[in-house]
């Protein structure tokens, strides 16, 4: 009796978990699936549920990467990989910096800059784009990569010093003081032991300036303007807004062009993402 | 504003740490986040300020000179009922409705991940992982695709289960069918981080305490609220001060969804409102004006919040 | 080893800034009296400049300036405003920019564009240029913004739908035809709900007015006016029961239904045409079928008919160019200015049905065909938009496509105008 009620229950559940399966990639599917068809089986009333070899085509694959109405696709790649490149790695070096200050000193002005770190994140960045494009055209830096990440860090930088801050707080400094009696620096101590039990907080904190970086689109919108300096948001853009029949199936090409690197990033990622977010809560 | 639980509370051992170093290495460390900060964002918000005072409009853009005009546009705001109230309104009631459905649907995913089976959890994560890592820009315009009025899948297959003709159907002409699918996007893309890191927290309550409580004679519900709970509540605080952050700043998905289609006059949330008025309608004193005035209510809603966490950082 | 790990990924990350940057031109910095060779960037908008034009463009560019290039970078219609406004602002303007008649206004009052000395519009045409369309880039007595091409819409329909069908003659008559031709797969007329261009005529045809200067300057708008309302009622009237549109979708891809055999009438830019009648199986991979063989074999044109029989008064549709005033070189900025102007380059636009910006070539677009004759009646009726330089942001705030979504799912009229009304009123007076 009991043991049907489990198989029942286990069932059920297995039901359950199918249903957010698909829910959860049907949008995914859909955009795989749009991306290989041609134009007469996504528009109409004749939908293609299946990319069949009868109805296979890799055209809008075609379009979308080498159309030549539009920015063109390789710079937008390597424009968006280098400012999320930038952006991760400067982000996490300053903001661990700061993040070392805050907790394992104690000075003069450090709830000051607390405080500061936690106001600065209550600022709609949508008002302050304005500003941060004459400054940016200032510098003359429109529509360089290092001009875009300089204003993503400003954006993720905050952010990232405050969760590192949780991180180090959450290692004990014991670990390095034992380990200096032991006669190491204080700086071989940090990169010896502290260091390492960091990695899974940086791990994280860098994932979320990934996330930001990579999906930056307004700032973008306003300071890579021409079309051999935009990121891959804005080049997806240029695809829906055409005054010409948008081309769902480029449409779709582009955004799976889109998704894929950071679907591969994420599956090295994932574990280790979590896990830090969670060893930096359960601790709390 | 961020993760209270990520900061562990201060431990006795805190007390040792004051140990005498030489006082520069820590502005050191900091030197590059003030710079950073102090260029790139102290002087944007002092500009910002400063125009909030000023008509700033496109020629001032281009140099003229702008006229100060002491608090006009502070008033102009203040009074807009239809326009500012309504939008800070619609940007917080959005942001808990987003908040609350993640938060729910994300618990309870995670909880099924712990039941099933092995097979079906790798089926689970799978899902989630896609949707996850789809940039937000890419998937807004997915399910405006998904939703397109003429020839969305959605209206297809409504078409082909009840009968009736759905082709032409418009999800986003109505300001509830927007929000609905905004919402479907938003949550879409939130479940997966918020179930993930419950999961990961569930799985670390010791075995024998759920046991334990099951041989007890616990219900499921019982050991919910009583045990997983309380355990991953500190994942649950920081996973809700996250998203309260990330619904509030709202922007791109509102933004290219107000594109496909939609009343922008009944859809703007804040950020895109900032921006409607500053960069497409060149009134860039107000839009300074509205921000500010986000900037104070933000601080006031959180002063609780920063006041207690700066407590904790007296010793 | 940590720590040289860090060392060499802070290398490498300076060396990708450096490499990468090389992308992106800062430049823009020159001072503004350079002279020789160098690079002028021009924005066009849309596709509706055809590539023979801009092929012609670059090539005579790059032949009176040795050594100098010109980059043609497209611009899409969405936006636009927004991103004029910065772009143009920047020290990495481009040189010579087009801009809709309707948002020319808003950059030309705010010292966007550089002046066009009375000497140069002479050299440039002068009178024989567009009068509606210059009207549009002056502010305050200086030309800042000339006519680009203008092209107003023109009604199209195909015998192979419309069978025995009469053409209607008046716009009563189109309403009424609109309604009766509607089946659930057929429009009679096919009009999406943002498509507020060809709403216009409607309230002009019935005595009503988008909005009106009083002499104390203030603006009173009038879609809920009476002329105003009446329109409004005739557009719901085919909206509703003539059209199977979506309310909410704009003007793209208008061929698309059209090639499908499922639209009566189409108004729509002429050089849609071009679209219709593109072929079945198209060679590049990024073009749009069209029905060369079947729709578009047989396609015709016509003026919308006026309230009392004639071509009613349609918007003026078009844009203008103007020379940017950060162009870091605006000596080879106003060379390309020039040949956009010249007869040449302007009997190429002429040449795809648009009317040029000159009037006396308007005998080079081709009136022998019905699509021809019927442009060339709709532009001798056609209205500009209000001339405010606020009316640029009555556009960027989408406020007449959102208006007109909600008539097109059967919002009361008169609400919609009253609302329409106040938020334009809002705009045009602050």
């Amino acid at each position: 009796m009991i043991k049907i009620r489990k198989r029942l229950a286990d069932t059920g559940f297995g039901v359950l978990a199918l249903i957010v399966f698909v829910f959860s990639a049907f949008p995914v599917y859909w955009m795989i699936n749009t991306s290989f068809l041609p134009n007469n089986r996504i528009r109409g009333e004749n939908l293609a549920f299946f990319p069949t070899p009868d109805v296979f085509t890799l055209n809008n694959y075609r379009a979308a990467m080498f159309g030549e109405e539009r920015a063109p696709f390789p710079p937008a790649v390597l424009n968006s990989m280098g400012v999320t490149f930038l952006t991760v790695v400067i982000a996490l070096v300053v903001g661990f910096a700061a993040a070392l200050a805050l907790t394992r000193f104690d000075f003069k002005g450090r709830r000051t800059f607390i405080l500061m770190i936690l106001v600065v994140q209550m600022i709609p960045g949508e008002a302050m784009i304005i500003s941060l494009f004459r400054i940016i055209d200032g510098w003359l830096l429109l529509n360089t990569i290092i001009g875009l990440t300089l204003v993503n860090i400003v954006g993720v930088l905050p952010f990232t010093v405050w969760t590192l801050r949780g991180f180090v707080n959450g290692v004990p400094k014991e670990l390095e003081e034992a380990a200096m009696i032991d006669g190491c620096s204080r700086a071989t101590a940090f990169w010896r032991i502290t260091f390492p039990l960091l990695a899974p907080g940086l791990v994280a904190t860098g994932v979320f300036a990934f996330i930001q970086a990579w999906n930056e689109f307004v700032m973008a919108l306003v300071i890579m303007q021409r079309p051999d300096a935009m990121t891959l948001p804005l080049w997806l853009r240029t695809f829906v807004q055409a005054t010409q029949a948008t081309n769902w199936g480029a449409v779709m090409a582009a955004a799976v062009l889109i998704a894929i690197p950071v679907v591969i990033f994420f599956l090295i990622v994932q574990g280790r993402m979590t896990g830090g977010l969670v060893s930096g809560a359960v601790k709390g | 504003m961020s993760s209270t639980l990520l900061d562990s509370p201060a431990p006795p051992r805190q007390e040792t740490r004051q140990r005498r170093r030489p006082s520069y290495v820590p502005w050191l460390l900091l030197s590059a986040t003030m710079v950073i900060l102090g260029v790139l964002t102290g002087y944007p918000l002092l500009r910002l300020v400063v125009m909030s005072f000023q008509e700033y409009e496109r020629a001032q853009l281009m140099g003229q000179p702008a006229e100060w005009v002491g608090f006009d546009n502070y008033a102009t705001i203040l009074t807009d009922v239809d326009g500012f109230w309504t939008v800070l309104l619609r940007s917080f009631v959005l942001m808990v409705v987003l908040v609350v459905v993640t938060m729910v649907l994300g618990m309870l995913v995670a909880l099924l991940m712990i039941r099933v089976g092995k097979a079906m959890r790798l089926l689970v994560s799978v899902g989630l992982l896609l949707a996850w890592a789809m940039p937000s820009l890419a998937a807004t315009t997915v399910w405006g695709w998904v939703f397109d009025t003429q020839y969305g899948v959605v209206n297809n297959l409504l078409t082909a289960i009840t009968g009736d003709r759905w082709f032409g159907h418009s999800w986003l002409i109505n300001p509830w069918g927007f929000f609905l699918i905004l919402t479907c996007i938003v949550v879409w893309g939130a479940v997966p981080f918020v179930a993930f890191t419950l999961y990961a927290g569930l799985t670390q309550i010791p075995e024998e305490v759920i046991e334990a409580a099951q041989l007890d004679g616990a219900s499921a519900f019982q050991r919910f609220r009583l045990i997983q709970v309380p355990y991953v509540r500190g994942i649950i605080t920081v996973l809700v001060v996250l998203s309260m952050i990330w619904d509030l700043k709202l922007f791109t998905q509102v933004f290219v969804l107000q594109d496909i289609g939609g009343d922008r006059e009944l859809t703007n949330t804040i950020g895109v409102y900032i921006y409607q008025v500053g960069m497409a309608q060149g009134h860039y004193g107000l839009a300074s004006a509205i921000g500010v005035i986000f900037l104070i209510v933000m601080l006031a809603i959180s002063f609780p919040y920063v006041r207690r966490t700066l407590r904790e950082e007296v010793q | 080893m940590k720590k040289n790990r860090l060392v060499g990924a802070a290398a490498s990350a300076i060396t990708l800034t450096l490499a990468l940057s090389a992308c992106g031109n800062a430049g823009g910095a020159a001072a503004p009296e350079e002279t020789g060779p160098g690079e002028v960037r021009v924005w066009l908008v849309g596709s509706d400049t055809p590539k023979e034009a801009r092929d012609y463009l670059k090539q005579t560019f790059e032949e009176q300036n040795e050594g100098s290039t010109l980059v043609i970078e497209e611009q899409a219609w969405d936006g636009l405003v927004d991103k004029y406004t910065t772009a143009l602002s920047g020290s990495d303007a481009p040189d010579v920019v087009e801009i809709g008649n309707t948002q020319a206004a808003a950059f030309t009052s705010a010292g966007y564009f550089r002046e066009i000395t009375a000497d140069e519009f002479e050299t440039l045409g002068g009178s024989d240029l567009l009068p509606g369309f210059v009207e549009a880039g002056d502010w305050e007595g200086k030309h800042y913004a000339l006519p680009y091409y203008s092209g107003s819409r023109v009604v199209f329909y195909s015998k192979q739908v419309l069978g025995d069908t009469p053409v209607p003659t008046t716009l009563d008559e189109y309403v009424q035809t609109a309604v009766d031709l509607k089946t659930d797969d057929l429009s009679g007329v096919y009009w999406p709900g943002q498509d507020w261009y060809n709403a216009l005529p409607f309230i002009w045809e019935n005595g009503g007015y988008v909005a009106e200067q009083a002499e104390d300057g203030t603006w009173d708008a009038g879609f809920s006016s009476e002329g105003g309302l009446a329109g409004l009622e005739q557009i719901q009237t085919i909206m509703t029961e003539g059209n199977n549109a979506p309310a909410d979708a704009n003007e793209t891809d208008l061929q698309v239904p059209f090639c499908e055999g499922k639209v009566a009438f189409l108004s729509a830019p002429s050089w849609i045409q071009w679209s219709i009648n593109a072929p079945e199986e198209p060679e590049d991979p990024e073009g749009v079928p069209g029905c060369a063989s079947t729709y578009g074999s047989d396609l015709e044109g016509m003026a919308l008919p006026g309230k009392d029989g004639g071509a009613a008064q349609v918007f003026a549709g078009g844009s203008n160019i103007a020379i940017a005033q950060k162009s870091a070189r605006p000596d080879l900025a106003m060379s390309a200015y020039e040949i956009m102007l010249s007869d040449e380059y302007q009997s190429i636009l002429a040449g795809i049905g648009l009317f040029p910006a000159k009037t006396s070539l308007f005998e080079k677009v081709d009136q022998s065909t019905s699509i021809g004759a019927a442009s060339a009646e709709a532009a001798a009726n056609a209205k500009l938009t209000p001339a405010s330089p606020k009316w640029a942001d009555v556009e960027s705030q989408m406020l007449l496509p959102t208006a007109f979504t909600k008539i097109a799912s059967g919002d009361d009229v008169k609400t919609v105008a009253e609302q329409l009304d106040a938020d334009i009123e809002e705009i045009l007076n602050s």
